[in-house]
């Protein structure tokens, strides 16, 4: 086991270079916007953009500048810095992790809460009103857009802009520890934004596969043993349908900080994924990259993660 | 100065923050109409925080590289330029400056007295001298600072570099014979000078203070910097910047060594907060007319928006419009064909619906269609006496084009049967509305002359930086261009897009490359007209001229509202596009 996680670990290490590569040559390769001349001005002479290009360290080879980047981050884990406001990327992305965890967190304990749940419900109760009514659901909340679903949030249930102001609204977020109360007021809308269609599809997922277990022969093994229906549901048959289900969840994690970036910016939640998007409009390379690195790594972290459960909760599945 | 490059901004300027420039403006028909309801109306109301909205940040926090309209909100109310504004009017008064300069016989020597009194905030805390205005200059031309403009305004001063230099040069064309005068020694007479003097680099400096900061290979002076206006943005004892979290809010708290006898400023709030990152205009629209924040910073209503607030009586006064300002056009680049053929410009000068163009943006509320580059901004300035306003080289029926005369001017380019039929023309583009509205409308008006127009769309940054300000890899059509004044000078409006020796290889401004040997001469003798009446005859007709090269096709003189909450009073500024001016509001609510 041990030697399994040290080979995903420099797994890990090797893909996070891919991604840095292929994020700098993305930036490079497809027309982008000039950061020099971004930065000075519309009024600048050529000899300014250059003077900038230059300080910025852009006037050197696309490979220099990588392998300066590189040797930055390894040696110093330093990430660089902004080019719009000369504000370290690392120190940037450490003050707004708060509010991403915040965000991701309360949106994948809500997928979960909700979710998994309605699944079960489902799939105990095939073809029902219940049953209908939650798939049907289901399929609006996975077709919604999260950035048309905040906005839809917002105007009908956000203090300052909803027909019902009930939860903060856009640029309401406080940290948790100034204000608790605020904090949470400001996060309920966008966790349920956020994890809406990630509920959906989690509980069309755990819907099917526990149909699919429910048919096995342990569960009718266990059902002749007497044993009551709650436990042949929650201790047989969800722990069979849950395996499948928290190996995607890994990987969606990976999508829940992508949709992190729109839920962020609908809201005006000051975290990691505003700074991405920001980044990307003012063409702020060393901003794209951390942002980026950083969801890379978050991901790759989820997938060991789970790997690692996946062998707890599947006794059969050994490294 | 310049506004928001937000919601398909697109004029060539602003923008910024996130990054270039745009007239974003949606706007508003009402043509100018803008209840100018400056400062106080009557008893004056002090105290109360004023929260202003906006979706970018600033495009720098020190005031010697602030730009963009947006930074100016800010720059203007925690620092002392030699010259400012008030909120109602176009033209600088003295601020840090007693009266306006004494400009010397030959126009060459400008001499500024200044105002005793004003104070440095804290840590610094002394008396501001002309040592400082003087450094604060000079830090312009230093590459640690780079400013952006101060080589296109300041480069007449004797001494003046000619690029940015390794550290802050001493420019020997700026005098300080007393701590409270200060001298510029021009190479040559300026029109523009004395306009260029209510830029932010003219605000002071503290030099013992700052160079340790400016000394850096990127000064962070910005986030040290102390001011001399009634606010400051909030910062520690030893000077570093708190109330400023990029990309979140700007804080700003009372100066408490403002001296209120030495200001035209009357700062009534006691707090005022710009929170930014509202990315949509509708949600920052509806937070201001609920009261939840009292003006929009650099991101206008929407149009959609617009209509429903004017149409509501209990919302349409806390709507205000400034005049037109500056032009949006169509550029068409003579540096290759088919467009070095006057003709052939004509041609899309008159295929072009510009009622149509319009509409991409919004329709009459946006503003009047335009028809010549100098806006009618300028009307009390002499422009229509000099037979500037209501020019249309190219009028169509209700501009919407005329096909018939579209053909003619292609028979006279060459093509016998007024279709146009040479290679497929590429046009440059936003890729999101409005703009890339506006070049869907100009490649179809195109094709009905025959001409088959390929559309490139990127984002609004890139189609400048990569594109349309690189004359090597500009396209045959920029249709998402225009151009705002720095301040109320017509130069301001026509040299940097116009004139022949502007265009440069990088950050070029003028699209068309019209390098016309008339209008550069012209030009290069208005630069020098003092008198202003003169001054502006002479660009009135330079406007004329450039009009009827058909180089650009201008279609709307953008008018550019902002929204207040009836919590204060409504204080738009006039030479500011419009933006609220947090100096002269009200809490009332």
């Amino acid at each position: 086991m041990t030697a399994y996680v040290v080979r995903r670990v420099l797994w890990g290490v090797a893909l996070l270079l891919i991604v840095s590569f292929l994020t700098f040559a993305i930036f490079y390769l497809f027309p982008s916007a000039d950061p020099a001349a971004l930065r000075a001005g519309r009024s600048a002479t050529p000899q300014l953009i250059a003077q900038i290009r230059h300080q910025l360290g852009l006037d050197k080879p696309f490979y220099d500048q990588y392998w300066i980047y590189v040797k930055g981050i390894v040696l110093h884990f330093d990430l660089g810095f902004s080019y719009q406001n000369d504000e370290a990327v690392r120190t940037q992305i450490r003050s707004r992790l708060p509010a991403t965890i915040s965000l991701a967190a309360g949106a994948f304990a809500v997928w979960i809460a909700v979710g998994i749940p309605t699944g079960v419900i489902s799939a105990i109760r095939p073809r029902t009103l219940l049953d209908r009514l939650s798939m049907g659901g289901a399929l609006v909340a996975i077709s919604a857009p999260v950035y048309w679903l905040g906005l839809v949030a917002l105007f009908l249930f956000a203090k300052g802009t909803g027909k019902l102001q009930w939860f903060g609204g856009a640029g309401s977020y406080v940290p948790l520890t100034e204000d608790p109360g605020q904090w949470l007021s400001s996060l309920v809308l966008p966790w349920f934004v956020l994890a809406a269609a990630f509920a959906a599809f989690y509980a069309r997922m755990t819907r099917a596969n526990m149909i699919e277990t429910m048919s096995e022969d342990y569960i009718r093994t266990a059902r002749a043993k007497g044993l009551p229906e709650r436990r042949v549901i929650l201790r047989h048959a969800l722990r069979g349908a849950l395996t499948p289900i928290l190996t995607i969840a890994g990987l969606d994690i990976g999508l829940l900080l992508g949709g992190a970036v729109l839920t962020e910016t609908v809201f005006n939640i000051p975290g990691v994924g505003r700074f991405a998007y920001d980044s990307i409009i003012n063409s702020d390379l060393p901003s794209i990259q951390g942002t980026v690195l950083f969801g890379a790594f978050f991901i790759i972290l989820a997938n060991l993660v789970v790997d690692v459960l996946y062998a707890v909760l599947d006794p059969r599945i050994r490294y | 100065m310049k506004r928001p490059h937000h919601q398909g901004g697109n004029i060539m300027r602003p923008a910024l923050a996130a990054g270039i420039a745009a007239l974003a403006l949606a706007a508003a028909g009402c043509g100018g109409s803008g209840s100018l309801k400056s400062g106080s109306s009557g008893s004056a109301q002090k105290g109360g925080t004023i929260t202003v909205l906006s979706a970018g940040d600033v495009d720098q926090i020190d005031p010697g590289q602030m730009y963009y309209s947006f930074s100016y909100e800010i720059g203007y109310a925690t620092q002392r330029p030699l010259f400012a504004y008030k909120p109602d009017s176009v033209d600088t008064v003295p601020d840090l400056a007693v009266a306006k300069p004494v400009v010397s016989k030959d126009g060459k020597t400008f001499t500024v007295k200044l105002r005793r009194g004003v104070r440095f905030s804290p840590p610094v805390n002394r008396p501001v001298t002309s040592a400082d205005v003087k450094y604060a200059i000079e830090r312009g031309f230093a590459s640690s600072v780079a400013n952006g403009y101060v080589t296109t305004y300041f480069d007449d001063l004797v001494g003046a570099p000619k690029q940015a230099t390794s550290g802050v040069p001493g420019i020997p064309g700026i005098q300080t014979p007393d701590k409270h005068t200060i001298v510029f020694k021009l190479k040559r007479p300026s029109g523009v000078f004395q306009g260029a003097l209510g830029m932010l680099i003219t605000a002071p400096v503290p030099p013992e203070y700052a160079r340790q900061f400016d000394s850096k290979t990127t000064s962070d002076y910005g986030t040290h910097q102390v001011a001399t206006g009634p606010y400051m943005i909030q910062n520690s004892s030893a000077g570093k910047l708190t109330g400023y979290q990029p990309g979140r809010r700007i804080l700003l708290v009372r100066n408490p060594n403002w001296n209120p006898s030495t200001t035209l400023r009357p700062a009534f709030a006691d707090q005022i907060v710009f929170r930014e990152g509202f990315q949509h205009p509708t949600v920052l629209t509806r937070m201001i007319l609920n009261g939840d924040a009292d003006a929009n910073g650099d991101t206008p209503p929407p149009p959609a928006e617009l209509r429903s607030i004017t149409g509501n009586p209990s919302e349409k006064d806390q709507l205000t419009f400034t005049l037109e300002g500056g032009a949006r056009y169509i550029s068409l680049n003579t540096a290759k064909p088919p467009f070095d053929n006057k003709f052939v410009r004509m041609a899309v000068a008159y295929a072009l619906d510009r009622n149509a163009l319009r509409l991409t943006r919004g329709g009459p509320i946006d503003g009047r269609i335009a028809t010549h580059f100098i806006d009618p901004s300028f009307s009390d300035k002499g422009f229509v006496q000099a037979g500037g306003s209501g020019f249309d080289p190219f009028a169509t029926p209700d501009h919407s084009g005329d096909l018939r005369k579209a053909r003619e001017m292609l028979q006279k380019a060459g093509f016998a049967n007024g279709k146009y039929s040479g290679p497929g023309l590429t046009q440059v583009a936003d890729n999101t509305p409005p703009g890339s509205d506006t070049a869907r409308v100009v490649a179809s008006n195109l094709a009905r002359i025959g001409m088959r127009v390929r559309t490139i769309s990127v984002t609004h940054a890139t189609m400048f930086t990569r594109f349309c300000n690189v004359p090597k890899q500009e396209p045959n059509i920029c249709p998402n261009v225009g151009w705002i004044a720095d301040f109320h000078e017509p130069q301001a409006l026509l040299d940097a897009t116009f004139n022949g020796k502007n265009i440069v290889p990088v950050n070029n401004s003028n699209w068309p490359q019209l390098n016309d040997p008339r209008i550069n001469a012209l030009m290069a003798r208005a630069e020098t007209i003092v008198d202003p009446q003169q001054r502006f005859a002479a660009w009135a007709r330079i406007d004329q001229l450039v009009t009827k090269t058909a180089v650009a096709i201008p279609w709307l003189w953008e008018t550019f509202p902002t929204l207040f909450s009836s919590n204060v009073t409504k204080v738009p500024e006039l030479w500011n596009l419009g933006a609220p001016d947090v100096t002269f509001m009200e809490v009332t609510g």
